[in-house]
């Protein structure tokens, strides 16, 4: 059985190893800087187009390769996102224009003041200064990088002490146009963002606070007092919750934070605990369903997660054609959501992390992207259980010494903590421009917790499936301790040293910082307060990205099989493999919107469903809650 | 094929009724019932579950539950009597391997008798089962079948 793995895995690695050694010994060639800092600084891409015809005659076939995969990348997110992130409110957007090329300090002043006029708040909106098409063409290709980088730092020192984007661009599109634009726009709310926390607050109210009310059993069930080796199941409920955490606890909690302070200011820390909050009582009702739901093989083996419960749920209330159609959206949305969020995103996070450390790195990502094919390949397809066993369970001390090391540098900054909370209360409380930005922060805190702690997304249903109990509330107890130690714990403790550390505003961490490379920022960060500690954190973060990847396969799997039957896998774990390696070449910026659309998506048809379905959970719920209360329910004693 | 009785028939199973139809299909085709012999294929272990990373899932203790399974499908049906067999794999191909490993003369297979989409992704075991066996292949239609 061992050799008829390791053969197919020899030969998926050699056809992996064959592309990217061809595409490699391109780079090799012709890679001279991959990801130009400027381009990650323009929405509209026009500086990348400079630098896109720069690239036809100077770097050749690797950069075309990268930039034309980058923007396939794009075109998807472009399109799911029309749906799926259509701004519900709180949206507006107001352009100016001077003529000539403004590039000194005294003109985007004079701009900014007539973008005021128009009544658009300046404090709280996203700027693009695009120059005229011809500004800086007689400098070099490097010069004009430079030149771009340093009005960047420059303007943004001067207009934009906070953390809103300042972006400037070339005008590409119309090449005879001689004026200089000034743009300023605010988000608004996402559609799907804003369904997660309207979820996440029925859930909380439905089920009368589980959150609150169910910790303290939570604890003592995962302590294992409650334990029954006998019952049905694989797994105790501790080893579900490593497993789920393991999911959960990954990049987000180190890089998404990082972006969302950056973007949204020291005020999303507030709405990411809140979420974090919220999120425990819709992760209590999914993993409940998922127990609920689960399909016990011959084998003893457990199938369960939203695909079982949107099917069979959804059934038993009599929607089953509703229930069919949202698990088989679920099941293809969750494959999404394993190759982006749980593959590619990590890869490429974990890599701006390593960067920092090596910088020698840079224009080698292909060589870091080959080795994680190779190990993720040993362990899902060459079926090596030590490794996957092994990762798995450094993990947790990884997360311990990573919280330490955010404490550490609390405590050195103690006189920076007053300051620091007030800031954050105050930006989020109280923004200067009023609610559409006041919406803006809420909905970036919320939507980087949900990436971080999947609650209302249904992935984490797969795992807690697997648990040996007799009442499915009880798991879903014990799931809703996941969203409070990934991001109330672990999520605010990098948003604290990010805020208190000032990272979020440095000029030197421009690039980091609108290049949405939140991993590599955390880690200068931390590397500032703590000398050499980026090497540590390198290690973590590779082994958090590496068990993240092997649990999201085993969730994406899952849905595979559930769509195309148990003989699909390996065409799964191949995909899987490929999406790893990709995760090492595209932009941080294209990998991270791919990824936050597949996992947000999950959640339409999620808690669409379980919606429907909550009266039953508050029934068991209920009933568990009645006997518990009155002591029917007893910690598991061994009989004599 | 002939319909004198036969000397030894493979029934795969996979504990559906359907399944219970066709061990009775074979036991009237044998004069002792251990002639029949029951397989089911288990796909092999997938290492990055729960159960097998933090748990103590393992091909043996699956074979194990199979075993459990077997016994309770088979006094829930009151059969007795039979070999029962497991094995890892591809269902379609191991079913046939096993069949001219110890020489069968016949292999019983109910068909769930899938249409459209979902024969389209999950296949047949039965039609792999056909294509690879050695020895004649009785393949059950299912009553509601059209």
């Amino acid at each position: 059985m061992l050799k008829k793995r390791l053969k197919t895995l020899c030969s998926v690695l050699v056809l992996i190893v064959v592309t990217g050694g061809l595409t490699g010994s391109l780079a090799g060639t012709f890679t001279q800087d991959k990801a130009p800092e400027s381009s990650n600084q323009d929405p509209e891409k026009s500086v990348e187009k400079v630098e896109n015809e720069d690239a036809k005659t100077e770097e050749g076939a690797w950069k075309r390769f990268n930039d034309r995969i980058d923007g396939y990348f794009k075109k998807i997110n472009d399109g799911i996102k029309l749906v799926l992130f259509y701004e519900v409110f709180g949206k507006e957007e107001k352009t100016v224009e001077t003529d000539g090329a403004a590039t000194n300090l005294e003109d985007v002043r004079k701009l900014l003041d007539k973008l005021k006029e128009t009544g658009i708040d300046t404090v709280e909106t996203d700027l693009t200064l695009t120059l005229p098409y011809g500004t800086f063409k007689n400098l070099s290709k490097k010069e004009r990088k430079d030149k771009l980088k340093k009005m960047v730092i420059d303007f943004r020192k001067e207009f934009n002490k906070g953390s809103r984007a300042f972006t400037i661009a070339i005008n590409t599109k119309d090449k005879s146009k001689n004026v200089t634009t000034l743009k300023g726009k605010r988000n608004g709310v996402p559609a799907a963002v804003l369904w997660l926390v309207l979820g996440s607050i029925f859930f909380t109210f439905r089920m009368g606070f589980i959150n609150f009310r169910g910790f303290r059993h939570a604890v003592m069930v995962t302590a294992g007092k409650y334990d029954n080796p006998d019952d049905e199941g694989e797994v105790s409920h501790f080893q579900a919750l490593s497993a789920a955490l393991s999911a959960t606890v990954g990049l987000g909690n180190i890089a998404g934070v990082a972006v969302a302070i950056s973007i949204g200011g020291p005020g999303a820390t507030v709405w990411m605990i809140v979420a974090g909050f919220l999120g425990m009582s819709s992760k209590f009702t999914e993993c409940m369903l998922g127990q609920k739901f689960r399909e016990v093989r011959p084998d003893g083996q457990v199938m369960g997660g939203a695909m079982f419960y949107l099917s069979r749920g959804l059934k038993q209330v009599g929607l089953g054609p509703l229930g069919f159609i949202l698990a088989i959206v679920f099941a293809i949305l969750c494959v999404g959501g394993s190759l982006a969020g749980g593959n590619a995103f990590q890869v490429n996070q974990s890599l701006g992390a390593l960067k920092v450390a090596i910088p020698d790195l840079k224009g080698y990502e292909w060589i870091y992207g080959l080795i994680m094919t190779g190990l993720v390949g040993v362990v899902i397809i060459g079926g090596i259980k030590r490794i996957a066993s092994t990762a798995e369970k450094i993990v947790p001390a990884m997360c311990g010494i990573y919280v330490l090391a955010g404490m550490a540098i609390i405590l050195k900054n103690y006189d920076k903590i007053g300051d620091a909370i007030q800031t954050i209360l105050e930006s989020a409380l109280t923004p200067a421009a009023g609610y559409g930005a006041f919406f803006g922060v809420l909905a970036l805190g919320f939507q980087r917790a949900a990436f971080s702690n999947e609650a209302g997304v249904g992935s984490a249903a797969i795992a807690h499936s697997a648990a040996k109990t007799e009442y499915p509330v009880r798991e879903g107890i014990v799931a809703l301790l996941e969203p409070f130690i990934d991001t109330i714990v672990i999520c605010t403790m990098t948003a604290l040293v990010i805020v208190i550390t000032g990272a979020y505003q440095n000029p030197e961490y421009a690039s980091h910082i609108f290049g949405d490379e939140g991993a590599a920022l955390t880690s200068k960060a931390m590397d500032a307060e703590i000398p050499n500690f980026k090497y540590l954190l390198s290690v973590a973060v590779i082994l958090f990205a590496f068990s993240t990847m092997i649990s999201w396969s085993y969730y994406g799997e899952r849905c595979w099989v559930y769509l195309f039957g148990d003989q699909s896998s390996l065409s799964y774990k191949i995909l899987f493999l490929i999406f790893v390696f990709l995760g090492s070449i595209v932009s941080a910026k294209q990998v991270l919107g791919f990824g936050d659309i597949m996992i947000l998506a999950m959640a339409v048809p999620n808690i669409l469903g379980v919606i429907f379905l909550t009266n039953m959970v508050k029934r068991d719920l209920d009933d568990y809650w009645a006997k518990y209360k009155s002591g029917e329910i007893k910690p598991f004693q061994k009989k004599s | 094929m002939s319909w004198a009785p036969k000397n030894k028939i493979v029934v795969p199973v996979d504990f559906s009724g359907e399944s219970e139809s066709a061990i009775r299909t074979a036991l009237e085709m044998v004069e002792d019932p251990a002639n029949v012999q029951l397989i089911h294929v288990l796909f092999p272990l997938d290492v990055i579950s729960p159960g097998v990373v933090w748990g103590e899932v393992s091909e043996e203790s699956r074979e194990e539950a199979v075993k459990e399974s077997f016994d309770k499908f088979l006094s829930e049906w009151n059969i007795s009597g039979v070999s029962v067999n497991i094995c890892f794999g591809d269902p379609g191909l191991e079913i046939a391997e096993f069949a001219e490993k110890i020489n069968a003369d016949l292999i019983v297979i109910p068909s769930h008798g899938y249409h459209g989409m979902k024969r389209f992704t999950l296949g047949s075991v039965a039609e792999r089962v056909i294509r690879h066996a050695n020895c004649s292949v009785l393949v059950l239609r299912r009553s509601d079948a059209d």
